[in-house]
């Protein structure tokens, strides 16, 4: 087992490195390799997730040993590790295929291609890890990957500096991880997961809510969360199909994941801030989203919504809804940002929505699967959203009724944004050129997001699913049906989509090329469009209060150490030389006589005349 | 009339010593510091031989017999690169020699 382990580990490592070596110019080939790499992790996965199926197995050997401090090297294959990996070697799959046809003619594939495989590495390493160090590696390791991603349309401002946020936000999100890890190894004496779990089972007075606080710090920062969203937005200068599989179904989900595999580090403190913080982002993002013009933005804010809604459920103590949600939301939300692919790639790059219209007619296969999308986020009756959020409402209904108040208004919005999408962009007429000459993809476009739709549909049903990879979120789904006002539930949860579609409707049925909303509640589009603040106060932040201290800094630097202890240490040096430069006349006479000289002290000095 | 005693070879010698030294100390000519050496050389002879006579043993002796062969040898390599000197420079003068300073 741990041979199939370290193959699917090291499976993409490989492919990289030798796209790297080998296949910097032959892009094809590069794709090619990259897609048969996920194709054999996709086999790996399969094999590991079947194989002592519903067991936990752990593998672990010494990485390295210094001094009374060993760090291990090891595989933890649980519930939720298959259920992730499931996630991320099926869905990681489909997007490269629909890679294959969206990057068919860029010019950099080699590099696109190779990236794909580093993340797929990281990714796994993340899913399989057995240790908290080894998962900080591999955190680091999406990071890189998600940056190099980011920056793949290198030459283009917007890619730049967005790639370079993305690193940096997540670097703050993550120095409070690493510090929780240090902390938790000096708490609790090891970083393994099995072992943390058993001391903590032991003596659940180890946890404190501090050490809670910055291991949820990790989570916070990659799967972009209050305060640190402000980078998954941005990160949507990247390829779509990247967006699709870093920034929507696998690496943000990460953060989730991390949260329940040590969900036995929190306290009761840390889980209700959590729960805030996911609901509250819930409501913040959809209000975001509503006013975006550019399709992939929508999507990225609709992402964090989501991603509060799996925080929230998290907080309320129901992991296995959070992962439900997890996989459900990477079904639909990488079925639409690869449908919002294929429409950029048919319409020529274009992002702008109100410059899309009528694009039902020339692409009916990514409309209708778009809406299928749009229709699973939105908890449309029996899709898989449907059972997955409402799930996560029904047990804030019945947990926590505040919390539960902002879930569901942000249920409502997540339906009117997501249907103003759809409406804007698919239905009435097309309102440029590239709109009205948009031709339906090829079949490796198309094909994923057929395979896509259909798991949108019917990935809500768990009972569908094989007993190994939805095993970690049965129990929490038992326990949500044996709490009371489900019907009341589904009337609500109706009521919310229904409402999203006629508001939708009647708003954005038939737009021209400005937001109606602009036009009707400026007051509330600005605001929304403000995101309230956020960048502006970080950027504030960092031109007034960061910049000057950093200048300060250098003052300092200048002064003590490159002035005092650089210059000062050589000065010191050179002061001796000019002495020693006094002596060198270029007389030989003075030579000699100083020889001689000393060669008489020394002499005197042997004899002991100068006393001994 | 006195007897010559070791003290007055003694005396001879750090004379001579002295003498070359200063010659090598202040003689300008190449040629004349390369005598004063000899000079130097010669005195400490003469102070070894008479160490030898006082000590009875030949210790000293021997040594002035090493010290004349290479003197001899030292005065033909000095001499070999004067006379390439000044073929050179057309100078023996030590100040005329000041390569490295300048």
């Amino acid at each position: 087992m741990q041979t199939v382990a370290f193959s699917i580990l090291l499976l993409p490592l490989f492919s990289a490195f030798i796209t790297l070596i080998f296949l910097r110019r032959f892009g094809n080939i590069a794709s090619l390799l990259s897609v048969a790499t996920s194709g054999g992790i996709l086999v790996f996965a399969l094999y590991l997730i079947f194989n002592d199926a519903g067991e936990v197995y752990s593998w672990q050997a010494t990485w390295m040993k210094m001094a009374g401090w060993e760090l291990g090297f090891g595989f933890l294959i649980d519930g939720p590790a298959r259920l992730l990996l499931f996630v991320v070697s099926f869905v990681g799959f489909l997007i490269h295929v629909f890679s294959l046809g969206y990057m068919a003619d860029d010019d950099a594939k080699a590099r696109y291609f190779g990236g794909l495989s580093i993340f797929m590495f990281s990714m796994i390493g993340i899913t399989l890890a057995d240790n908290l160090i080894m998962i900080f590696v591999f955190w680091e390791l999406v990071g890189f990957s998600s940056y190099l991603l980011i920056a793949h349309y290198l030459t283009t401002e917007d890619a730049a500096s967005a790639s370079r946020k993305a690193f940096i936000v997540n670097r703050i999100g993550d120095f409070g991880f690493l510090i929780g890890i240090v902390l938790t190894y000096w708490a609790f004496g090891t970083v393994n997961l099995l072992e943390l779990a058993d001391l903590v089972d032991f003596d659940p007075s180890l946890v404190t809510t501090f050490l809670g606080l910055l291991l949820a710090c990790g989570f916070i920062g990659k799967s972009a969360q209050f305060p640190l969203h402000v980078w998954l937005p941005d990160a949507m200068a990247g390829p779509t199909p990247v967006s699709a599989l870093i920034h929507a179904a696998t690496m943000v989900a990460a953060g989730i994941f991390l949260l329940v595999r040590i969900d036995f580090m929190f306290t009761e403190q840390v889980l209700s801030l959590l729960a805030i913080l996911g609901a509250g982002m819930g409501l913040y993002a959809g209000f975001c989203a509503l006013v975006q013009r550019d399709i992939k933005k929508i999507l990225a804010y609709s992402t964090l919504s989501q991603l509060g809604y799996m925080a929230a459920a998290f907080g309320l103590g129901m992991p296995g809804l959070a992962l439900f949600h997890l996989m459900t939301h990477a079904f639909f939300k990488a079925l639409m940002f690869l449908g919002s692919g294929s429409v950029i790639h048919a319409c020529h790059h274009e992002q702008d929505i109100f410059k899309y219209g009528g694009l039902r007619k020339n692409m009916p296969v990514t409309a209708l699967t778009f809406l299928v999308g749009v229709f699973a986020i939105s908890g449309v009756n029996f899709l898989s959203g449907y059972f997955s959020k409402d799930a996560i409402l029904l047990s804030a209904y019945n947990l926590n009724m505040p919390i539960f108040v902002i879930l569901y208004s942000g249920a409502i919005l997540t339906a009117l944004y997501m249907f103003r999408l759809y409406f804007i962009t698919f239905e009435g007429i097309a309102r440029s050129s590239e709109a009205s000459r948009a031709r339906e993809n090829g079949a490796l476009m198309t094909g994923p997001l057929i395979i896509l739709a259909i798991l949108a549909i019917f990935g809500g049903y768990h009972s569908l699913f094989p007993f190994s990879i939805v095993e970690s979120i049965i129990p929490d789904i038992e326990s949500v049906a044996s709490m009371p006002n489900h019907l009341w539930m589904v009337f609500l949860g109706t009521f919310a989509w229904i409402v999203g579609v006629i508001v939708a409707k009647n708003f954005y049925g038939r737009v021209r090329e400005t937001d109606p909303l602009s036009e009707k509640l400026p007051t509330f589009f600005e605001l929304c469009k403000s995101k309230l603040f956020f960048d502006e106060i970080y950027s504030f932040y960092v031109s007034r209060i960061q910049d000057p201290f950093t200048r300060f800094l250098e003052v300092m630097e200048l002064l003590f150490i490159s002035g005092l202890m650089v210059r000062g240490t050589a000065g010191v040096a050179g002061l001796f030389a000019l002495l020693g430069k006094v002596c060198y006349i270029g007389k030989i006479h003075a030579y000699t006589f100083w020889f001689v000289a000393g060669t008489i002290g020394f002499l005197a000095y042997a004899v002991g005349i100068f006393g001994n | 009339m006195e007897s010559v005693t070791p003290q007055h070879f003694l005396v001879l010698a750090f004379l001579l010593f002295a003498v070359g030294f200063l010659g090598v100390v202040i003689r300008r000519n190449l040629l004349l510091v390369l005598m004063s050496l000899e000079l130097m050389l010669n005195g400490v002879n003469i102070a070894l031989v008479s160490f030898s006579r006082t000590s009875l043993n030949l210790d000293g002796s021997l040594f002035v017999f090493f010290i004349m062969t290479v003197a001899a040898t030292e005065v033909a390599v000095g001499l070999a690169l004067l006379v390439a000197l000044y073929k050179r420079r057309q100078s023996v003068f030590s100040e005329d020699i000041s390569l490295l300073k300048n």
